[in-house]
C-alpha cells in the first residue's frame, strides 16, 4: 500500500512508532492498525509493545523507550501533574474508546443478598467487617470511576472501605481467593470474573457515565512536539481501525480472535469476543445488548480529546486529595489534549470532527458534567478528601 | 540533639513468583534475575529483611516492615501496587518514592535499563542507596549477560541443525556431495544477500511445500 502522501514537508519525522498497550480488550484499535496494515496507509510503521504494568509503561513512555500508548486517561493527566512521579509534560492525541469497562462483586456478596451499590452501602455502614476493593492504578480511570460509584451510594472510598491496586489480570483470582470484595477494571478481566464464578457484575462503567472517556492515545509533550506528522498519521492509522471495528459484529468478532492471541491479550475468544459486541452476562441470571457497549469509533464520536474529558479526570483528582490545590483546569487540558493534530489527522481519515472542545453528560447520581466551572464542580461533592495547600 | 545511629539499609526484595502455568521466557527470566540478585545483596552484607511474594498483601506488608528501601524488578505488574503505596504514603512521616528523583541520574539511568526499579524512603541520602544499586545492577548485568549467552547458543545451534537439513535435502535431491551442497547453499545466500540459514529455511520450506 503506498503513503497516503508521498513526500516533501508532510513526511513523518520516524517511520517505526513503538507503541506500548496493556493485555486489555480495548487495545483493539490500536492492534488492528498493525495487523490491518493501516499504519503502512499513512507511511509509518507501528511496533507493538505488550506492556506488565502501568507504572513500567509511564517509565518507558518518560524515557523515550516508547514513543506512544495505550495508556489510562487519569494517567496521562496525573503524569502531567506529577501525582506520584516527577511531573512531566504530557500529550493525548486522541481518546482510544468509551465505555466497557465493569464493577464486579463477589459472589459471596451476591449470596449474603448484596446485589446492588445500595444494599453494599448498607452493609458496609453496619461495620461488621472491613470491605476492600480494587482498582488498576491509582489515579486511572477505573480508580476514578470506582470512588465515584461508591461515593454516589454514600460510601466514603478513603475512610469507609479500603481501596488497593492490582494488576487486571489478577483480580478474578483475588476475588475468588476472598482477598477483595469487588474490583473495577476493564475487559476482559471483568467478564473473566463473571465468567469463572467468582464474582457478578454490579454496574457497568457506562451505567456510572455513560460513553465516558477510555483509554488515550498518549505521549510525552516532547514527542508530540518534535513529531507532529507521525502523530497526525499514527491517529489516522487508529482512527480507521476504529472505525472498522465499529463497523459490524463480523469485524468485532475477527478483532476479538486477533486480540485472544498471547502477542495481545492472551484469553480466551469467548472471554473477549461477547463484551465485545456487547453481549453481557451479569453473572445472576441477566443477559442484555447493551446499549451503550465498548466502542472504538461511535463515528468519531468516542475518538475526539475533547477538553473536558480531560478536565473531568484533574476534578477528580482534586476531589480525592491527590492533586492539592486547584490547577488551572483549561489551561492544563489545553495543552494536553491535542486537539489542533487531531482535526488535522481526522481529515486525513475522512471523519467527521465536532467544533466544541467540551461536551455535556450526566453521570449516575444526576450529576451533570459540562466542562463548565471545574473548580466548583471539584468542590461540589459532599463525600471528597479534599486538602487545602496550607495544611501541613 | 545526638546525631543519628548509622545502621544498615533494611531492605525489602519483592519476588516474582514464577507462574506455575509457565509464564514465559519472561516472567522466569525475573524469577531468576530476583534470586541472584538476592544473593549478591546477602554476599555483600546487606539486609534483606524480607523477600515478599508481589501479590496483594504486599502494602500491608510493607507498611509493617517499615523497609528503607524497595527493590523491585521494573518488568513486574506488582509495579502498580507500589504505586499505590507511594501515593498513599504521601503525606506520612516515611513516604516511599521512586528513586527517580536521584541528583546523580546516571546511576538512575543505568538501575532502569538494567531492569531495576527502587523505592526508596524519602530524605534516604542518594549516597546510602547507590551502592546497594550498584550490587543490584551488577548482578542484574550478569544474570542478564548468561541469559543471552544462553539464548545465543541455543540459536547457533538451532540454526546449524537448519542449514544440515537443508544440505541433506540438497544432497538428496540433486544427488550432490556434502561439500557441493555446502557450497550451493552458500552461493544462493550470496546472490540473495541472504544469510545462510535464512536460504536453509527457505530450501526447508519448498520441500515442504512438495
Amino acid at each position: 500500500m503506498t503513503p497516503v502522501f508521498a513526500a516533501g514537508s508532510d513526511r513523518p519525522e520516524k517511520t517505526a512508532i513503538k507503541v506500548g498497550f496493556m493485555p486489555l480488550t480495548d487495545c483493539a484499535s490500536l492492534v488492528m492498525a498493525s495487523v490491518l496494515g493501516l499504519d503502512e496507509k499513512y507511511g509509518i510503521k507501528l511496533v507493538l509493545s505488550r506492556e506488565h504494568s502501568w507504572s513500567g509503561m509511564r517509565d518507558r513512555l518518560l524515557k523515550g523507550e516508547l514513543d506512544a500508548a495505550h495508556v489510562l486517561y487519569g494517567l496521562v493527566y496525573g503524569v502531567e501533574m506529577g501525582i506520584g512521579c516527577a511531573a512531566t509534560p504530557m500529550a493525548v492525541l486522541m481518546n482510544l474508546s468509551r465505555n466497557g469497562q465493569a464493577i464486579t462483586l463477589s459472589r459471596k456478596l451476591a449470596e449474603q443478598g448484596v446485589r446492588s451499590l445500595e444494599a453494599l452501602a448498607a452493609l458496609v455502614r453496619k461495620g461488621s467487617r472491613r470491605y476492600t476493593f480494587a482498582h488498576t492504578f491509582p489515579t486511572g480511570n477505573h480508580a476514578m470511576f470506582l470512588s465515584y460509584w461508591l461515593a454516589a451510594g454514600g460510601i466514603d472510598p478513603l475512610r469507609d472501605v479500603q481501596l488497593v491496586t492490582v494488576p487486571p489480570s489478577q483480580m478474578a483470582s483475588n476475588l475468588a481467593a476472598g482477598h477483595m470484595d469487588g474490583f473495577c477494571a476493564g475487559e476482559p478481566w471483568s467478564g473473566a470474573a463473571v465468567q469463572g464464578g467468582s464474582g457478578f457484575t454490579v454496574s457497568t462503567s457506562q451505567d456510572v457515565w455513560p460513553d465516558h472517556p477510555g483509554k488515550a492515545l498518549g505521549t510525552s509533550a516532547a514527542f508530540a512536539d518534535a513529531n507532529p506528522h507521525a502523530c497526525r498519521s499514527l491517529i489516522a492509522a487508529v482512527l480507521e481501525a476504529g472505525r472498522w471495528i465499529d463497523e459490524s459484529d463480523e469485524h468485532r468478532f475477527a478483532a476479538a480472535e486477533v486480540l485472544s492471541s498471547p502477542a495481545y491479550v492472551g484469553a480466551s475468544l469467548r472471554g473477549i469476543a461477547a463484551r465485545l459486541q456487547g453481549e453481557y452476562d451479569n453473572g445472576l441470571g441477566r443477559h442484555w445488548s447493551d446499549p451503550d457497549p465498548l466502542q472504538f469509533h461511535a463515528g468519531g464520536e468516542a475518538n475526539f480529546p475533547f477538553l473536558s474529558d480531560g478536565m473531568w479526570f484533574l476534578t477528580q483528582h482534586r476531589r480525592w486529595g491527590l492533586l492539592r490545590e486547584d490547577p488551572d483546569y483549561q489551561a492544563v487540558a489545553s495543552r494536553v489534549n491535542r486537539v489542533g493534530l487531531y482535526r488535522e489527522a481526522a481529515l486525513l481519515a475522512g471523519v467527521p470532527a465536532p467544533s466544541n472542545l467540551l461536551r455535556s453528560s450526566v453521570l449516575m447520581d444526576g450529576k451533570a458534567w459540562n466542562g463548565r466551572d471545574p473548580q466548583s464542580y471539584a468542590a461540589s461533592f459532599s463525600i471528597h478528601k479534599r486538602t487545602s495547600a496550607i495544611s501541613n | 540533639m545526638k546525631p543519628p545511629v548509622q545502621r544498615n539499609l533494611r531492605i525489602v526484595v519483592v519476588n516474582t513468583v514464577p507462574d506455575p502455568a509457565g509464564g514465559g521466557q519472561g516472567i522466569d527470566a525475573q524469577a531468576q534475575r530476583n534470586a541472584a540478585l538476592r544473593i549478591g545483596l546477602l554476599e555483600s552484607g546487606y539486609d534483606i529483611v524480607a523477600a515478599l511474594p508481589a501479590d496483594i498483601f504486599l502494602p500491608e506488608r510493607i507498611g509493617q516492615i517499615q523497609p528503607d528501601l524497595i527493590i523491585i524488578d521494573s518488568e513486574s505488574d506488582a509495579r502498580d501496587v507500589l504505586e499505590h503505596l507511594v501515593i498513599a504514603t504521601r503525606d506520612e512521616p516515611r513516604p516511599i518514592v521512586l528513586f527517580t528523583d536521584d541528583p546523580a541520574p546516571s546511576s538512575v539511568d543505568a538501575a532502569l535499563a538494567a531492569g531495576v526499579s527502587a523505592y526508596i524512603v524519602d530524605g534516604l541520602q542518594a549516597e546510602r542507596v547507590k551502592p546497594v544499586l550498584d550490587v543490584a545492577l551488577a548482578r542484574f548485568r550478569r544474570e542478564q549477560k548468561l541469559l543471552d549467552e544462553l539464548s545465543d547458543t541455543r540459536r547457533q545451534l538451532a540454526d546449524r541443525k537448519l542449514i544440515e537439513r537443508a544440505k541433506g535435502v540438497l544432497m538428496a535431491k540433486n544427488r550432490l556431495s556434502e561439500e557441493q551442497a555446502y557450497q550451493r547453499l552458500r552461493s544462493m545466500a550470496m546472490n540473495k544477500k541472504l544469510k545462510l540459514v535464512e536460504i536453509a529455511q527457505r530450501v526447508l520450506d519448498v520441500e515442504d511445500l512438495l
